[in-house]
């Protein structure tokens, strides 16, 4: 049965995608030909949510297996297939019924994800922490070397599909909810082979777009781009060249000028249309994670990108507060929802042709810390083995509709799978394997199936 | 602490250099002295984030930039991938801004040597070359349209301007 998925699989990605690309000069002067097929020209790759446990996740034990309470459901319901829970309800809003949380948030699709694609129920995340895991995620490789406030040491996928796949500086796209935690590092490697030349571009909304950005950054001044702009960058080019010798700032994506007085553009235009509440943002926006999607679908609809990366955390609250971790992760499926449901209602270009993947960074203990918070629940921090425990879902055209592999019982899968995944949907796995620096017995997830 | 010590030595450095060549009294202003970098090569050290903005802002508006708004002026590049884009953003916003020190463009063509010295000074702290002293007084003379305010932007925008 597996064999036959497989072919049917990889049959369906051959035709389904123009199967081999023609090939092309990449930016450094390689001809480029695609090694292999594509599954799907745009990606949208969800870090998921800041250390997500299995129980109230895809296992849906909601109070039974943290609280010691008999109530049991699912509250991702645009995520997963399952009844909500029926009692106690605290992950909702505050509207309706007058209790704090009771009112869920309506399920924004019609079918889950996970029965619209695949969902690895129990895949191993190779570091329990939030920037080992974000970096296992994004590299593919466990680097034990790798600090906490320090660039990846292995090449990121970005780097990957702009050097193997040539795709420019503003075909790849990171999204942060955030600017601790190391998150702005996350958009390329130290790696001397790749580095910023093969980076993403990166906002954190939230400051990019918010108070601070209001203050610092959306009053900047137009220029024109050959009156003005034209003499800046001849002077500038003219000044670097005496410095050639000496250095550069060695921190440019490469965004050619275009690119950049577009980026210039979309900012402008973003600060204008938050300033009118255009920005796409899910039904209910009271978290960061929430407000986090409204501006990837506002990237999204703009660039249109190969590769988008978002990154979710609110789910860390769940240190001090599990009432408060039990809301966020209903919000991180709702926001994710919103986000499917906005690519394939008000982006033509990628509604059919984009595969979305989600996966936790890690998970979280199996047993509590000594916190308690309002309800009397206890907090959960991530360490143990259980915070090795995560799951991965995906789906789009060629990604097999309502399969489910793996159990409690039977992993299948390594968050540093993800990377060749993307690679493999893409069109350059061949090229990250060869590389050899991506986790060994990482696999694609479709080899896997 | 060394770092502090270079930000006092550049901020004061780049207020000497930009008070139009008269005889300033350490003791009164309580400045240091400081001399010019004699060549390119003796740059061998990158500016942090917090040395380039506060420079920065003194070079443009020729007071200093407060502790808080230094650090959300970082926050903002560091919300921003493409650091060479960041810092354009941020310059443009400068160029924005009520209080900031331009040359008049009549000052710039009356005697575009002195301008193109006066502006390596006040960025780079040094003195330019005579083959860059040419080169950008032929730039200005052959576009009529450049400002002084485009070309502080370029200089603000360069490799070199990142280095000490």
């Amino acid at each position: 049965m597996g064999m036959d998925r497989r072919k049917f699989i990889k049959a369906a990605g051959m035709a389904g995608a123009g199967a081999f690309a023609i090939p092309y000069i990449l930016p450094s002067g390689r001809l480029f030909a695609a090694s292999g097929r594509q599954f799907a020209p745009h990606v949208v790759y969800v870090l998921f949510a800041g250390g997500v446990r299995q129980q109230e996740s895809v296992l849906q034990r909601y109070l039974s297996d943290s609280q010691g309470l008999p109530w049991e459901g699912n509250i991702m319901y645009n995520l997963f297939n399952g009844q909500a829970p029926s009692n106690k309800i605290v992950y909702g809003t505050d509207q309706g019924n007058g209790a704090a949380g009771g009112t869920p948030i309506p399920q924004i699709l019609s079918q889950t994800l996970q029965s619209q694609g695949t969902l690895f129920r129990e895949v191993s995340s190779q570091s329990n922490g939030h920037f080992g895991g974000l970096n296992n995620l994004l590299q593919g490789s466990e680097v034990t070397t790798q600090g906490l406030k320090q660039k990846p040491l292995n090449p990121t996928i970005f780097e990957y599909l702009r050097r193997h796949g040539g795709y420019a500086a503003t075909d790849m796209w990171f999204v942060g909810n955030g600017i601790a935690n190391s998150i702005p590092l996350l958009n390329y490697s130290n790696h001397p082979e790749y580095g910023a030349k093969y980076g993403a571009n990166f906002f954190a909304p939230s400051v990019t777009f918010g108070s601070l950005g209001f203050e610092h950054l959306s009053d900047a001044k137009v220029y024109h781009p050959e009156n003005e702009l034209d003499p800046i960058y001849r002077m500038k080019y003219f000044l670097d060249q005496s410095f050639s010798s000496i250095g550069n700032a060695g921190d440019s994506l490469g965004n050619t000028e275009e690119e950049k007085m577009r980026i210039k553009a979309f900012m402008k235009q973003t600060y204008e249309r938050v300033a009118q509440n255009l920005i796409p943002q899910p039904p209910v926006t009271d978290s960061l994670d929430a407000l986090t999607i409204g501006y990837a679908c506002e990237v999204i609809r703009e660039f249109k990108p190969a590769l988008t990366v978002v990154n979710l955390n609110d789910v860390d609250g769940c240190h001090t507060d599990f009432t408060g971790y039990l809301r966020s992760l209903h919000r991180a499926d709702h926001a994710v929802g919103h986000l499917w449901n906005y690519i394939q209602t008000q982006i033509p270009e990628m509604a059919a042709n984009t595969i979305l993947i989600a996966s936790p960074e890690c998970g979280r203990n199996l047993n509590h810390n000594p916190i308690k918070d309002s309800n009397d629940w206890y907090a959960y921090d991530h360490s143990d083995d259980n915070s090795s425990r995560v799951f991965t879902i995906m789906a789009g055209p060629n990604v097999p509709a309502n399969l489910v592999m793996g159990s409690e019982t039977n992993s299948i899968g390594l968050t540093s799978d993800n990377v060749l995944t993307i690679a493999d949907i893409l069109g350059i796995k061949q090229e990250v394997q060869s590389a050899g620096l991506v986790q060994s017995g990482s696999m694609s997830l479709f080899d896997r199936i | 602490m060394q770092i502090f010590r270079i930000l006092i030595w550049l901020f004061s450095g780049s207020l000497l250099l930009s008070s139009c060549k008269k005889e300033i009294d350490p003791d009164r202003f309580e400045v240091n002295p400081v001399e010019l970098y004699s060549s390119i090569g003796e740059k061998t050290k990158v500016k942090s984030r917090e040395q380039y903005v506060s420079i920065l802002y003194t070079n443009l508006f020729q007071q200093a930039l407060s502790g808080n708004r230094l650090i959300e002026m970082i926050d903002c590049l560091e919300s921003i991938g493409d650091k060479e884009l960041g810092r354009e953003v941020l310059i443009s916003n400068f160029m924005n801004k009520p209080g900031v020190l331009l040359p008049s463009d009549s000052l710039m063509r009356a005697n575009p040597e002195a301008f193109v010295s006066d502006t390596y000074e006040r960025f780079f702290v040094r003195e330019p070359s005579q083959a860059e002293i040419s080169w950008f007084k032929n730039f200005i003379e052959s576009n009529p349209q450049l400002t002084p305010e485009l070309v502080y932007f370029a200089f603000a925008l360069s490799n070199e301007y990142l280095y000490y």
